[in-house]
């Protein structure tokens, strides 16, 4: 392992290429494995939100077209 | 879920008329050059005549040729095999004959029609987008396109300016 940035990215660019090379039958079933993980993030994700309504979560920025002050 | 009967079944479609011609573009598309990227659809460019007398193309024929065979309407998709599936009509002259000279694939022993990596290279900078520039910028990093077919391409849709720009943004430091 190095924490030399230039390798780091090296050692990148090589796992990219050597996943682009890989026959395609493998790569499609690489975007298979990786939508079902995606959808099951997002799964996850929603009902943990809805199981706990305590947990703090960002509210979303009001928006105003008027300083509060003019209105 | 498995893109390759979402695949088999649009060539049958092909095979049955429904459509002149497809070509699978978007990411699924970009994979046959590149690595595989994370994605949630499929995007199908096709080709279809419409109905006679009705100037309007419609995807109805689609839509009843796949809902007969399983598929699911939800929004604008058909889920196919677990995938949701964009049937989109060349809206561009650029997409028109990317579509056109779209080649086949073989993916396992089953024939895929898919654009080009020049015309999706080519599709990125017109569309634009944030994650169109980084697939662009992949298809460059990645050495896949033929560079004088792709400048040609450009030239004949106008976009010679457009890829001076990204140039300039991007590649800049590589040049």
């Amino acid at each position: 392992m190095s924490f030399e940035l230039e390798k780091i990215l090296e050692s990148k660019r090589a796992l990219r290429r050597e996943l682009a090379a890989r026959p395609i039958g493998e790569k499609l079933r690489l975007l298979d494995a990786l939508r079902e993980r995606e959808l099951a993030i997002r799964c996850r994700a929603t009902q943990a939100a809805h199981a706990d309504p305590s947990a703090p979560r960002e509210e979303p920025v009001p928006h105003r077209t008027k300083p509060e002050n003019e209105r | 879920m498995d893109i390759k009967a979402v695949i088999s079944v649009i060539n049958q479609m092909e095979a049955d008329g429904v459509v002149e011609r497809y070509a699978i573009g978007g990411a699924v598309g970009a994979t046959f050059y590149l690595e595989p990227v994370a994605t949630l659809d499929v995007d199908v460019f096709v080709t279809f005549e419409s109905a006679p007398g009705n100037l309007i193309v419609s995807p109805q024929r689609i839509y009843d040729y796949l809902t007969a065979r399983g598929g699911a309407i939800e929004r604008e998709y058909i889920v196919i095999a677990g995938w949701p599936v964009q049937f989109l009509p060349p809206g561009t002259p650029l997409v028109e004959e990317a579509l056109k000279e779209s080649e086949i694939k073989d993916v396992d022993g089953t024939a895929a029609r898919v654009l080009t990596a020049d015309h999706l290279a080519a599709i990125a900078l017109q569309t634009g987008r944030a994650k169109d520039k980084a697939r662009l910028l992949q298809f460059v990093e990645a050495g896949v396109l033929d560079i004088a077919r792709f400048r040609a391409i450009l030239a004949g849709h106008g976009l010679v300016a457009a890829w001076q720009t990204f140039e300039q943004q991007f590649l800049s430091d590589a040049s």
